[in-house]
């Protein structure tokens, strides 16, 4: 499925560059490039994903190359929600952007991804467990970008200097308020993921707790979720330190994704 | 058809001129009507706004010269200027300027404040009036409709008039970047001055659900509070009604600061800490600078604004270069628009010119026919013209259609 995931990424790549273009020179016809080539880049996509499930005969949600895609997936499929939400053009700008890279990378990947193991495939609360995380990832990158935004704004009404972005990006409110709803989103998500991951970990090994360090992590991550959400659900207005959280919490999303690969987790893909 | 444009605006005369020369409803009326003869002049507009006086008229091509010569003079004798007086200060254009010329009008470019809205309505009025005159014909309805639409595509396609030039609409502008919109906020108004007072016209304008006027003297509140249907309160009030409101303008003409930091703090809990923009158009300054250390709290000063305004502007002057390209592009548009308006009567002529030949071939061979009966000559003549239809009107559909393509192109 390598010829459709291209074209996938050229319809990712054009929406890129035209929403990047739209940021820029605030352009409406250029917006509507973007919107119209992510949607036929995300349809190319759900297609590509279905043919790689019937193909390889697998959820296509378990090697790296796999992860980096259904991530791209994912979070188109929130930035469609965002934009139809908020109409904050913006958002894509940012996303579309990373969601090429992702494409990218696990188009580089190659497509030799080693068949997983019966046991991942046999029942459904496994991919369940991978596709609810995946969500609460992208999820957590949204509730990331608006909280930049929510900072970079923050800061240039404080001190009265309005730079370039002044005039592109969403106010405050709309920042602050899809933060507020993507962190609930996310922790909702991550939430129902580790518990899946627990009762399928419990039912294959016996054990719902290895001490492995993704599930530390992981418990980490929605320990500060939690809290960020609950910080936020709290009828007093949080803004800045609420923004603050989002993005240092992303930094352990990433550490949690990605880096815990280093340190000897079973969590590994492929 | 030939276009010209004669006229003064604010950069090349100064009031008192602009003043004598400027026409109100009925001295436009009159005006057209004496200067539109349908001879030299055959179609005209007059432009009269307090930064310009511009006459717009239309002509055949060797009439040119004497058109815009004339309206030279019909300028000066209708603003009672010596014959000639004017001649410093007037701009003639003819065709591709004088089409310039007004889409840059119409689209704001040539005004004081780039990006100002007024003048395309203007424009339409003076529009408005000429037709009413009679004044205006196929070539300036056309280079009309034109223009509004060049406008149109300046304003969508642009950011002219995208960001605030006025201190009474920087409230706005501040308040959507806070808030998003401004649809059931509400207002506070420390002091009721003017600036304050057009201000809250243009949040309320925005959405702004409700207003609350705080002054030293009730009365003149209660006077701006009709207008808004506003509660007033005394200034020493304010606590009560400070953490209501999103948007606080303040303009009183006190020596020392209304609004303090403790003050603020206090209103800011009771809102639970949601944002609150407070704008300080008084000098000396009302609010205590210190307010705006706590978090969550915008304020700007009076030179906050300035400054802000003046960023403004020039982001508006850089949006007005891509605006001029836009212009450029309509007006060689409109200008192949003009060239192919003259096809009608080209085509009249070219195919009486046919027929002329025709028949002029004909004279010359009838006398080697010898006598004929009527219907025999009947039955030449219809031979000659049918000839010549039939071999004229694949040319002539073919022109058509290339007028009415370059037509609906240049429409949508």
């Amino acid at each position: 499925m390598r010829s459709l995931l291209l074209a996938v990424l050229a319809a990712y790549l054009i929406a890129a560059i035209h929403s990047i273009l739209a940021f820029v020179n605030k352009r409406r016809s250029l917006q509507r490039v973007a919107e119209w080539s992510t949607a036929a880049g995300f349809i190319l996509h759900t297609c590509a994903l279905a043919a790689d499930w019937v193909i390889d005969g697998h959820y296509p949600l378990f090697s790296l190359r796999e992860a980096l895609s259904f991530l791209a997936w994912a979070l188109v499929a929130l930035y469609s929600l965002v934009l139809y939400r908020y109409r904050t053009h913006a958002v894509g700008a940012f996303t579309m952007p990373l969601v090429s890279v992702l494409t990218l990378v696990a188009l580089l990947f190659g497509t030799n991804s080693s068949n997983a193991p019966a046991a991942f495939s046999a029942t459904w609360l496994f991919p369940l467990h991978t596709t609810l995380l995946i969500f609460a990832y992208a999820a957590f990158f949204i509730v990331f970008m608006a909280s930049v935004m929510y900072l970079l704004q923050e800061r240039e009404l404080k001190l009265k200097t309005f730079g370039a972005t002044f005039h592109r990006l969403p106010s405050l409110t709309t920042v602050n308020d899809i933060a507020t709803s993507s962190a609930a989103l996310g922790l909702t998500l991550l939430t129902l993921g580790i518990a899946t991951g627990v009762i399928w970990s419990s039912t294959r090994f016996g054990r719902f707790w290895r001490n492995d360090p993704k599930e530390i992590f992981a418990l980490l991550t929605w320990g500060l979720y939690f809290c960020l959400t609950i910080y936020r659900l709290t009828p007093h207005w949080r803004g800045r330190s609420a923004a603050w959280l989002g993005v240092v919490g992303f930094a352990l999303v990433l550490l949690t994704f990605l880096g815990t690969r280093f340190l000897g987790s079973y969590h590994v893909f492929g | 058809m030939s276009i010209f444009l004669v006229g003064v605006n604010h950069k090349t005369a100064p009031v008192e001129i602009r003043e004598r020369l400027a026409f109100n409803d009925e001295a436009c009326a009159s005006g057209l009507r004496q200067l539109v003869d349908g001879e030299i002049v055959r179609e005209g507009l007059i432009v009269s706004t307090c930064n310009r006086v511009e006459i717009l008229g239309a002509t055949s091509n060797d009439q040119l010269e004497f058109g815009a010569g004339r309206i030279a003079q019909f300028l000066d004798t209708s603003g009672s200027l010596p014959a000639g007086f004017l001649n410093a200060h007037l701009y003639r254009h003819t065709n591709e300027e004088a089409v310039r010329h007004l889409f840059r009008v119409a689209s704001s470019l040539d005004s004081m404040v780039v990006g100002e809205p007024q003048v395309l309505g203007q424009v339409r009025h003076a529009y408005a009036l000429g037709v009413e005159a009679g004044t205006v014909g196929k070539v300036l309805s056309r280079l009309v409709h034109h223009t509004f639409r060049v406008a149109k595509r300046v304003r969508n396609e642009t950011g002219i008039a995208a960001n605030a030039v006025s201190i009474s609409y920087m409230a706005v502008e501040l308040g959507k970047k806070i808030f998003n919109s401004l649809k059931g906020s509400s207002v506070l108004l420390i002091g009721a001055g003017e600036m304050a007072e057009l201000s809250a016209r243009h949040l309320v304008n925005a959405g702004a659900a409700r207003v609350t006027i705080a002054n030293r003297t009730e009365e003149t509140a209660r006077q701006i509070a009709n207008e808004f249907g506003a509660a007033t309160v005394g200034l020493d009030q304010i606590d009560q009604v400070l953490h209501e409101a999103d948007v606080i303008i303040c303009s009183t003409g006190a020596p020392d600061y209304v609004v303090t930091e403790a003050r603020t703090r206090k209103a800011l809990a009771r809102r639970r800490n949601r944002p609150t923009c407070f704008i300080d158009i008084s000098v000396p300054r009302n609010i205590d600078p210190a307010v705006s250390n706590i978090p969550n709290v915008f304020l700007f000063d009076i030179d906050d604004l300035e400054s802000v305004i003046s960023s403004n502007i020039r982001e508006r002057e850089r949006e007005a270069e891509r605006a001029e390209l836009i212009v450029q592009s309509e007006v060689m548009q409109f200008q192949q628009k003009l060239r192919l308006m003259d096809i009608g009567p080209s085509i009249g002529a070219m195919k009486q010119n046919m027929q002329d030949v025709a028949r002029a071939e004909m004279a010359k061979q009838r006398k080697r026919l010898g006598v004929l009966t009527k219907e025999q000559e009947e039955a030449i003549e219809s031979l000659l013209m049918s000839t010549v239809n039939k071999i004229s009107h694949p040319l002539i559909s073919q022109m058509r259609r290339f007028y009415e393509s370059n037509e609906t192109d240049s429409e949508d």
